[in-house]
C-alpha cells in the first residue's frame, strides 16, 4: 500500500521508500526508513501531515506516493 | 596566553539552537554569509569567556550533502576543525535528533549534548537517562531550558573544560573513542576502509570519514584521492554488505544507525503512556491551521493583519513612516499628548498647528505671487542690469493699486498639482489677490511651532539650522542637506515600515506558522515554478523590496529560490506608489482604475513570468518533492523575535547607507553643475552634466514615447530610490512661471507626443517594472550568490519593463489612431515571442 492512501488518523509501518536519492536520503534523516511506524494527522488535497517519531512532517502527493507502507 | 577555543554549535532546526546561541553569546555577534553560499554565518563571543568563540551552525538533520546547510556544517566540521562540538538537542523528539548527534560523535571531538525543553519534557511525565546516552555516545549529557534561560551557561562551560583538557591531553593525530553503532559485517568493512585511509586524515575523526566512504559519498572520496586499487578493495568489501543485508550502503547505515538509537532509547527513555497516540495541541492547531476549505481563510487573514500593520493608512507601519518622514527626519514634531490649540495671542490664537500650516501656506503663496507680479511690473521696459530683483522697501502705491495676482494656488507636495477646494475635491482652490490682499497676507508670519505644545526639532531643521549658524555657503548647505542628507533620510524613512514587516515576520516564523504557510501555499505557487515559500517575500514587496528579496532566503529550493529574487520586486513598493500617486493625478483622473491596474499588471508578470522562466533551460526540471518538518507551535519570546528582525534590519540600513549615500551626493552634483564646474542656479538646469547625460541616452527611450533628456534623467535617477522620478521630473521640466509643476510636467508630456497620456502610462510602467532601485539590486546580487545569476535578474526586469512599456506606447498609439511605425512592428514582434515563451512545451518535455 502506498503512504499516499492512507488516511486521517490511520498507523502504518514503513516498508520501503522510493524515488529521487536526495529526497530519499532527506526522508531517511528524517525517519522515513523501513520498519518506522507512521501516523497521519492530516490530510488536505493528497497533501499530509505525518507524525514520524514525535516529530510533525509535511509531505506533498508525490512524495507520500513514493512510500510504500503496511498496516500495523 | 591561552588560545582561543573555538566551539561549533550544532542541532536540528527547530531545537531551540538560535534560542540558545542568543542566550549565551549575549550581544556579541557577528552575521554574515558562509563563503560562496547564501546561508547566514552567525558567531558570537561566550558571554563571560573572551577567548571563546561559538560558530552557529544551520540547522541540520543530517551531515549528508542533501542540502547547503549540511553542505556548509559538515564543511566547517571537518574542515576548519573547532575545538568542540556543543549538539543541541530537542528532548521532545530525541530519538529523531540522536541522529545527527551520532554522527556528530564520530568525528571524536570533544562534545557536550544539551538535552533542550527539558521542562516540556517533565511537563510531559517523560523521563530521559542522561547518564545511560553519556556513556554509550561518549560525551557529556547536560538538560537545558534554552527558553528560560536555564542550563545553557553550564553546558557552554562544561564543553570549555573539556576542549582546554582534550587540548592538553591529546591532539587531533589520537585515535578517540567513538561509538559504535553498526552490525558485524559493517563495522568490518568500516575496519578495513579506516586501514586504507589512516595516512590521509585526522586521526580522531577516521571513523567519520570511514563511514563517509562506506556510504559511496563521492565529495569524501575525491577528496581523500584512494587509489584505484584501493578503491576496488573497498569497493568489494561494500558490496558483500550489501549483499549480505540487502539493500544499498546508505541505507543500510541510516538504519543501523536508527536502530542503534532505539535499542539506546529502549533503555534510556521513558515515555508517559497516557500520551501516546493522542493529538498534542499544536495537532489540533493544525486541524484548523492546514483545513482543506479554512487554511486558505486563514492564510489571507493573516496577510491582512500584515498589510494592516505594515501598509494599511493609519496603520502602525504607515504612522510610524509619517512620522519619521514628515516629522523625525524633516522639521520637527510635537511630543504626543502635548499637542494643543495655539494659546498666545495674535492671528492663530485657537487654532490647531495643522490649520495653522494651511494658512500661512495660503498667505505666503499670496504674498511671493503678489510681489512677482509687482516685480513684472516694476522692470516692464528696464534693461536686463537695471531690473530690480528683490522688493523694495518703500512700494509704489501707485503700481501697487494696479496690481493683482491671478489664479495663486498651494501646491501639494506629492502630487506637484494645486491643493483642492475644502468643499470640492475636484476643483483647484485658486484665488485672486490684490493690493490690499497683499497687504494683509504680509503681516502673517510663520506659525511658531511651540506654541501648540511641546515642539521636538527633526533632524533635518537641526543640521539646517546648525550650518546656518555655522555660517556655510549656500553651494555647502544645498549639497549637505539635499544631497547627503536627502540620500540618508530617503533610507531612514523607510525603517519603520520595513521593521514592521520583519518584526511580523518573524513573530510568525518563531511561533511556528510560516512553516504551515509553505505547506499550504506550495500547491498553488508550483505552477508557476516558486514554492509555498515565495509568498512571503512578494507580501513584503508590497512594502519595500528590498526585505522582500532578503526574505526570500528561507526559501531552500535554489531554483525556486532564484525566481523569487527576479519576481519579487515586480509588486510595486512603497515607493513607486509615489510614482503611481502623480500620474493617476495628473494624466488619469477620468481612469481611476489605472492606479489599481498597476498591481494587477505586478501579479500578472509574476505569473507570466514564473511560467515562461520555467520553461527555460535554467529553471526546468519538477521538484516533484515538498518536504517539510513543522515545528510544535510556541509563543515566541519577545527577544527572540527582536534578535531575529534586528539581524535582518542591521543588514538593511547598512547596504542602503553605502550604496544610497554617496548615489545621491553624485546626483546632486551632476543637477548643480556643469561640465566646467560652475555652479547652476535652479532654472539653469539645461545647462548640468546631468542634462548632457541624459541627451546621449534619450533615444533608448525614443521607441517608448518620451525620448528626452528629461525622461532619460527621471528615469534614471528613479534608480537611486524610485520616488525619485517624480522629484528629479519636478526639476528638470521647468518652463512657464505661474503654474503648478504639475502642469509642468503636463505640459512635458503634451511636447514630446502627440498622445501625451500614453507617453506618461508608458514613462509609469518603465519605471515601476524595470529593475527596482539600486538596493535592491545590489541585495538582489548578494542573494543570488554569483554576478551571473544577479545580471540575469536585472536583464529580465529591464527586458520585461522595456518592452510593457514600448507595447502600451505603441500599441497604444496605433489604436488611438496614430498609425503603424517600425516600432509597432517591433513591439508585436516582441509580443508575439513572449507569449509563445509562455504557452511553448517546456524544456526537456
Amino acid at each position: 500500500m502506498k503512504l499516499a492512501e492512507m488516511k486521517e488518523g490511520d498507523r502504518a509501518r514503513i516498508v520501503r521508500v522510493t524515488g529521487e536519492e536526495p529526497v530519499k536520503r532527506h526522508l531517511g534523516a528524517l525517519g522515513f526508513i523501513a520498519g518506522t511506524i507512521v501516523r497521519v494527522v492530516g490530510e488536505s488535497y493528497g497533501n499530509m501531515i505525518l507524525a514520524v517519531h514525535e516529530s510533525r512532517i509535511a509531505v506533498n502527493d508525490a512524495t507520500a506516493q513514493n512510500v510504500e507502507v503496511a498496516n500495523v | 596566553m591561552s588560545k582561543s577555543v573555538k566551539i561549533a554549535l550544532a542541532g536540528n532546526p527547530n531545537s531551540g539552537k538560535t534560542t540558545l546561541f542568543n542566550a549565551i553569546t549575549g550581544s556579541e555577534q557577528y552575521v554574515g554569509n558562509w563563503p560562496g553560499v547564501t546561508v547566514e554565518k552567525k558567531d558570537g563571543i561566550l558571554a563571560g569567556h573572551k577567548d571563546v568563540i561559538i560558530q552557529d551552525l544551520p540547522g541540520i538533520y543530517s551531515l549528508s550533502p542533501y542540502s547547503i546547510e549540511e553542505k556548509v556544517s559538515r564543511r566547517f566540521l571537518v574542515e576548519e576543525g573547532p575545538d568542540a562540538i556543543l549538539n543541541i538537542v530537542d528532548g521532545t523528539n530525541i530519538e529523531r535528533n540522536l541522529y545527527l548527534s551520532t554522527q556528530l560523535a564520530e568525528l571524536g571531538l570533544p562534545m557536550v549534548m544539551a538535552v533542550n525543553m527539558m521542562d516540556v519534557v517533565k511537563k510531559n511525565g517523560d523521563k530521559i537517562d542522561f547518564e545511560k546516552i553519556a556513556r554509550t555516545l561518549r560525551c557529556e549529557v547536560v538538560g537545558i531550558s534554552a527558553l528560560r534561560n536555564e542550563g545553557g551557561m553550564e553546558a557552554a562551560e562544561k564543553l570549555v573544560e573539556m576542549a582546554k583538557k582534550a587540548v592538553v591531553e591529546k591532539g587531533p593525530d589520537k585515535l578517540p573513542d567513538v561509538p559504535h553503532v553498526f552490525s558485524g559485517s559493517v563495522e568490518h568493512a568500516i575496519a578495513h576502509i579506516e586501514e586504507s585511509i589512516q595516512d590521509k586524515v585526522p586521526l580522531r575523526s577516521i571513523r567519520w570519514y570511514a563511514i563517509k566512504v562506506f556510504e559511496r559519498d563521492r565529495e569524501i572520496i575525491k577528496k581523500l584521492d584512494i587509489g584505484v586499487g584501493e578503491m576496488k578493495h573497498i569497493e568489494e568489501h561494500i558490496r558483500d554488505c550489501e549483499k549480505e543485508l540487502g539493500d544499498d550502503a546508505e541505507s543500510i547505515i541510516t538504519s543501523q544507525r536508527y536502530e542503534f538509537i532505539k535499542r539506546l532509547m529502549d533503555n534510556s527513555l521513558t515515555l508517559n503512556e497516557n500520551r501516546k497516540g493522542k493529538l498534542t495541541l499544536s495537532d489540533k492547531i493544525d486541524k484548523f491551521v492546514t483545513h482543506r476549505i479554512l487554511a486558505l481563510p486563514i492564510f489571507i487573514l493573516s496577510l491582512c493583519v500584515m498589510w494592516f500593520l505594515a501598509v494599511a493608512e493609519n496603520g502602525p507601519g504607515t504612522v510610524l513612516t509619517d512620522w519619521a518622514n514628515d516629522e523625525f527626519l524633516a522639521d520637527g514634531w510635537h511630543l504626543p499628548f502635548t499637542a494643543h490649540a495655539c494659546r498666545e495671542e495674535g492671528k492663530y490664537k485657537g487654532m490647531a498647528f495643522e490649520d495653522a500650516q494651511g494658512v500661512f501656506a495660503k498667505k505666503d503663496a499670496s504674498k511671493s505671487a503678489w510681489e512677482k507680479a509687482y516685480l513684472e511690473k516694476v522692470n516692464e521696459g528696464k534693461a536686463g542690469d537695471a531690473q530690480v530683483e528683490e522688493m523694495p522697501e518703500e512700494i509704489d502705491e501707485q503700481i501697487a493699486a494696479t496690481i493683482v495676482a491671478k489664479d495663486v494656488f498651494v501646491e501639494d507636495e506629492e502630487t506637484g498639482e494645486p491643493v483642492a477646494k475644502e468643499d470640492n475635491e475636484d476643483e483647484p482652490d485658486l484665488w485672486d489677490v490684490d493690493y490690499a490682499a497683499y497687504k494683509e497676507a504680509a503681516e502673517w508670519e510663520e506659525p511658531d511651532p511651540s506654541n501648540f505644545g511641546v515642539w521636538v526639532p527633526g533632524v533635518g531643521a537641526l543640521i539646517t539650522s546648525a550650518l546656518e549658524k555655522a555660517g556655510v555657503n549656500d553651494t555647502v548647505k544645498s549639497l549637505v542637506v539635499d544631497g547627503a542628507w536627502g540620500g540618508v533620510a530617503t533610507v531612514l524613512g523607510f525603517i519603520p515600515v520595513i521593521f514592521v514587516v520583519f518584526f511580523f515576520l518573524a513573530f510568525l516564523e518563531d511561533c511556528g506558522y510560516m512553516a504551515r504557510v509553505a505547506f499550504i501555499m506550495d500547491r498553488l505557487l508550483r505552477r508557476f515554478g516558486l514554492s509555498g515559500k515565495s509568498f512571503i517575500p512578494m507580501l513584503v514587496g508590497k512594502g519595500c523590496g528590498v526585505p522582500a528579496v532578503m526574505a526570500a532566503r528561507a526559501i531552500e529550493n535554489e531554483r525556486a529560490r532564484r525566481m523569487t529574487v527576479i519576481l519579487a520586486t515586480f509588486v510595486p513598493c512603497g515607493a513607486k506608489t509615489v510614482i503611481i500617486a502623480m500620474f493617476a493625478a495628473l494624466f488619469f483622473r477620468e481612469q481611476w482604475y489605472v492606479a489599481a491596474m498597476m498591481d494587477v499588471v505586478g501579479i500578472a508578470i509574476i505569473i507570466l513570468g514564473g511560467i515562461a522562466l520555467k520553461k527555460t533551460r535554467f529553471f526546468a526540471g519538477e521538484a516533484s518533492s515538498f518536504v517539510l518538518e513543522l515545528p510544535a507551535y510556541h509563543m515566541p519570546t519577545i527577544s527572540g523575535v527582536w534578535h531575529h528582525t534586528w539581524n535582518r534590519l542591521k543588514g538593511y540600513i547598512l547596504k542602503a547607507g553605502l550604496v544610497i549615500f554617496p548615489a545621491c551626493v553624485f546626483l546632486w552634483f551632476i543637477m548643480h553643475f556643469d561640465w566646467s564646474m560652475n555652479l547652476l542656479a535652479d532654472e539653469e538646469i539645461e545647462k548640468s552634466i546631468l542634462h548632457d547625460l541624459g541627451s546621449w541616452i534619450a533615444w533608448l527611450f525614443e521607441p517608448l514615447g518620451f525620448g528626452s533628456w528629461q525622461g532619460a534623467a527621471a528615469s534614471v535617477s528613479a534608480e537611486i530610490a524610485k520616488e525619485q522620478a517624480t522629484a528629479t521630473l519636478k526639476l528638470v521640466t521647468v518652463g512657464m512661471d505661474g503654474v503648478s509643476s504639475g502642469a509642468h510636467i503636463q505640459n512635458f508630456f503634451a511636447a514630446i507626443s502627440d498622445f501625451p497620456k500614453l507617453a506618461a502610462l508608458s514613462f509609469m510602467m518603465f519605471n515601476l517594472f524595470v529593475p527596482p532601485c539600486m538596493v535592491a539590486i545590489a541585495v538582489t546580487f548578494r542573494e543570488m550568490g554569483s554576478q551571473k545569476w544577479g545580471w540575469f535578474a536585472v536583464a529580465f526586469q529591464l527586458f520585461v519593463g522595456y518592452v510593457l512599456a514600448l507595447s502600451v506606447y505603441r500599441l497604444g498609439v496605433l489604436f488611438a489612431g496614430g498609425g503603424f511605425g517600425i516600432w509597432t512592428a517591433v513591439a508585436i514582434l516582441v509580443d508575439l515571442w513572449c507569449i509563445w515563451m509562455i504557452v511553448r512545451k517546456g524544456y526537456g518535455k
